[in-house]
């Protein structure tokens, strides 16, 4: 059983939200450089919802794609091949127009501050206002309260050259936040800072996202800040390698935590198998799994009761952090009995091959160990 | 209301060694198309500066006579033909020698000179500030002459405000001593000018006819108040005949400008001039802007991810390449005027800065800064966000 103290209901309900939650929806994305003979694929079949106010970090080596997915969704490139719809618009055959409106709701900031040197603090952030047609007397209180609130109400009125790093910076957070933005796209904007600068940085992107629900993307290799990141998505070669929710993978390893045959695993491969379950929902008298059914899944109850027949016979019932329908995975045997909702359920899911290759990798595992402590003499 | 922030003014002058240095650039060109320009008009000004001064609104002359250097003259009779008009105030003869006139001062070579002559007793120079007429009677002495000013150094005279006078010289052989200035100018064809009297004339160019006063080379024939020069020239030209071409004065001042830019390659040559002041503007002004532009990458890449459009850059560009003509210009102005007034002093060219010039070089300069514009905003528009990240 499952200690109590596991939120399984915030899990289940966060799982898959609903699409007007989505910020960000790519959907089978395909890119392509280059033109003729010389096209190369540099996105292949890509996936990722993005939830209003999450903030996702993207890694992965220089070369992998991530670049590229931020420009699409940032609106900076055109679509190819496949779906992205950002805050609502789906980009694919977008119009200049619509485009032009949609980088208004968008924020971006770069690892180069690029600040006009000619200007001062408030000047260019000025600049992001009048692109909206907000008038001076109604921009002016803004953006002083904007850079006050980012620790630069005394350098208001200072240039670029007079400010430091970390303050330049963050000027160019304020220009890329002051029409409050409903998606920023952040491009390693912690790489050109120290440590305490760039903690500042991310700390004003939690609170953004916090306050504003905004959506906040950033690519970085920065390690420091990955702690800010509520999904962090790899990338290599062009491909969604991982997709990790971070609080919800963590919650899903403590779940397999409690059974014993996750428990020989390491805590990478745990969270690697955590990442791996699915949610699925089944409402009242509907059958999970049928007796004499090879299986495919193993399941995990995270929410209501489940009745356990054979050959017809209600023998037994599973509650809410139960498991079942192993058995028939390790043995490579039929179902041994029917399994059937009794109330609306929600089930974690493991697919076969996943199961197996934990099954697998614990004994690699094992194996591995002992070959490290035999080859220590 | 809403205050826009400057950037393209920011922009330029936020380097000012930077700027000072395109400024110059841009002056320098501006001076060059003025100097090119001024070398052009004041060649063509000099040729008729000396039918400008004269107070007549008819002139009569030989319809042969292609140029005023061209000594093809008309008898006397054709003035007293226009004397007898109804509508003419005065006609009075213009006698010139050119080609036969060579002055000569002692210890340097004779060299050809034009000489006017009239009858002292009328006026036919315009001499708003009585530089001829006051030293008309002194002029009725023998052996005498007034020389312009602007005339060549190279006669040996000494032209300048302190020169004693009389100085002493020969003209065609005979003495003749120089007792005063006016001031006219030199051109192609004449490289100095004399007015004498018209009886010191007769005894210097006797050989012109039997009487050399019945040969003459301009009729200055002044109208009444009321009259219309078209019609009287109309009339003019009937009673006279077509021995003799009667024209208005401005009429003779474009026939004579439009000789010699057709037959000359003057126009030409200081058209290419001036072009090639334009070009070295362009390329000046499009390095400043082109450099401003890629210096500014980032930050004008950044503006189009936030979405700013084309149009936006497009103004931008525009103002900038405004601001640095209007500012070029200033200077530019400034040099050209003091190179004018030496030019003029060193070779007794007529270069006059004239309004419709000054605007004339200022929407060339603004012109040229707003090409280098456009060739730059290539640059500008190609400026790709995606390539920020």
């Amino acid at each position: 059983m499952i200690k109590a103290e596991i939120d399984l209901d915030s899990l289940i309900d966060s799982w898959d939200p609903a699409p007007d939650l989505l910020s960000v929806n790519v959907d089978d994305l395909n890119h392509y450089y280059g033109e003729g003979e010389m096209r190369k694929q540099v996105l292949f079949h890509n996936q990722l919802k993005v939830r209003r106010g999450e903030i996702v970090i993207m890694t992965g080596p220089s070369g992998s794609g991530k670049t590229t997915l931020l420009t699409l969704i940032g609106t900076l490139r055109s679509v190819q091949e496949g779906s992205l719809e950002v805050l609502g618009s789906e980009l694919n055959g977008i119009t200049t127009a619509d485009t032009n409106e949609l980088r208004k709701k968008i924020g971006f900031i770069f690892q180069a501050h690029n600040l006009f040197e000619s200007l001062t603090a408030f000047q260019n952030v000025k600049m992001a206002t009048e692109l909206l047609g907000i008038d001076s007397a109604t921009a002016k209180p803004r953006i002083e309260a904007t850079l006050k609130r980012l620790g630069l109400g005394h350098r208001i009125h200072y240039k670029p050259k007079s400010l430091s790093g970390g303050q330049k910076q963050r000027v160019a957070i304020a220009r890329g936040i002051i029409h409050e933005p409903q998606l920023i796209l952040a491009d390693e904007p912690t790489a050109a800072l120290d440590a305490e600068s760039g903690r500042e940085v991310v700390t004003i992107f939690q609170e953004l996202a916090k306050e504003q629900n905004c959506t906040i993307l950033i690519v970085t290799h920065d390690n420091r800040i990955l702690d800010v990141a509520d999904r962090i998505v790899s990338m290599v070669d062009g491909n969604i390698r991982s997709n990790v929710v971070v609080k919800r993978n963590a919650t899903m390893c403590q779940i397999l935590n409690e059974f014993p045959i996750f428990q020989k695993l390491t805590p990478q491969a745990i969270s690697q198998v955590a990442d791996k379950m699915d949610l699925r929902k089944y409402s009242p008298g509907q059958e999970i799994i049928r007796q004499g059914e090879m299986g495919q899944e193993f399941f995990v109850i995270g929410r209501g009761e489940v009745d356990i027949e054979i050959d017809g016979k209600r023998v037994n019932s599973l509650q809410e952090g139960a498991f079942f329908g192993e058995v028939s995975l390790i043995k490579q045997q039929p179902r041994n009995a029917t399994v059937r909702a009794k109330d609306d359920v929600a089930c974690f899911i493991l697919d076969k091959d996943e199961f197996q290759s934990v099954i697998d990798s614990s004994t690699t595992f094992e194996e591995e160990l002992r070959k490290a402590i035999f080859s220590r003499q | 209301m809403s205050v826009e922030v400057p950037l393209a003014w920011k922009n330029l002058i936020h380097d000012r060694r930077k700027l000072m240095v395109a400024l110059a650039g841009i002056a320098f060109a501006v001076m060059l198309m003025f100097q090119q320009r001024g070398f052009n008009h004041a060649l063509f000004d000099s040729t008729v500066e000396i039918v400008r001064q004269l107070d007549g609104d008819i002139i009569l002359i030989n319809p042969a006579r292609f140029a005023l250097s061209n000594e093809i003259r008309f008898p006397r009779g054709a003035i007293d033909i226009a004397a007898s008009h109804p509508e003419v105030l005065a006609a009075e003869p213009l006698y010139i020698e050119n080609v036969a006139a060579r002055l000569r001062r002692e210890g340097r070579r004779a060299r050809p000179i034009r000489v006017l002559a009239f009858d002292l007793d009328k006026t036919l120079f315009l001499d708003a500030d009585d530089s001829i007429s006051s030293q008309l009677p002194a002029l009725r002495e023998p052996n005498t002459a007034i020389m312009d000013r602007l005339s060549k150094r190279s006669y040996g005279f000494d032209l300048s405000s302190s020169a004693t006078l009389p100085q002493s010289g020969e003209l065609s052989g005979h003495r003749l001593n120089i007792i005063g200035f006016f001031q006219s100018g030199r051109d192609f064809a004449h490289e100095g000018n004399l007015i004498m009297s018209l009886e010191n004339f007769v005894q210097y160019f006797g050989y012109r006819a039997l009487d050399p006063r019945d040969v003459v080379d301009l009729g200055v024939i002044k109208l009444r108040d009321d009259s219309n020069a078209d019609t009287v020239v109309a009339s003019l030209q009937n009673a006279i005949g077509g021995n003799v071409r009667v024209m208005t004065r401005q009429q003779l001042i474009d026939k004579e400008i439009d000789f010699w830019a057709r037959n000359t390659p003057i126009g030409v040559i200081f058209t290419i001039g001036a072009l090639m002041g334009f070009v070295v503007g362009v390329i000046i002004c499009y390095q400043i802007l082109a450099n401003d532009i890629s210096e500014h990458m980032g930050e004008f890449a950044t503006l189009k991810a936030m979405g700013y459009r084309n149009p936006y850059f497009f103004g931008l560009v525009i103002r900038q390449a405004i601001y640095l003509a209007i500012m070029g210009f200033i200077p530019g102005l400034v040099l050209s005027w003091l190179l004018f007034q030496f030019n003029s002093s060193m070779t007794g060219l007529l270069m006059h800065l004239t309004l419709p010039r000054i605007i004339t070089i200022l929407v060339a300069t603004i012109l040229m800064c707003v090409v280098s514009g456009l060739l730059a905003l290539r640059k500008l528009l190609a400026a790709d966000p995606a390539s920020l990240f």
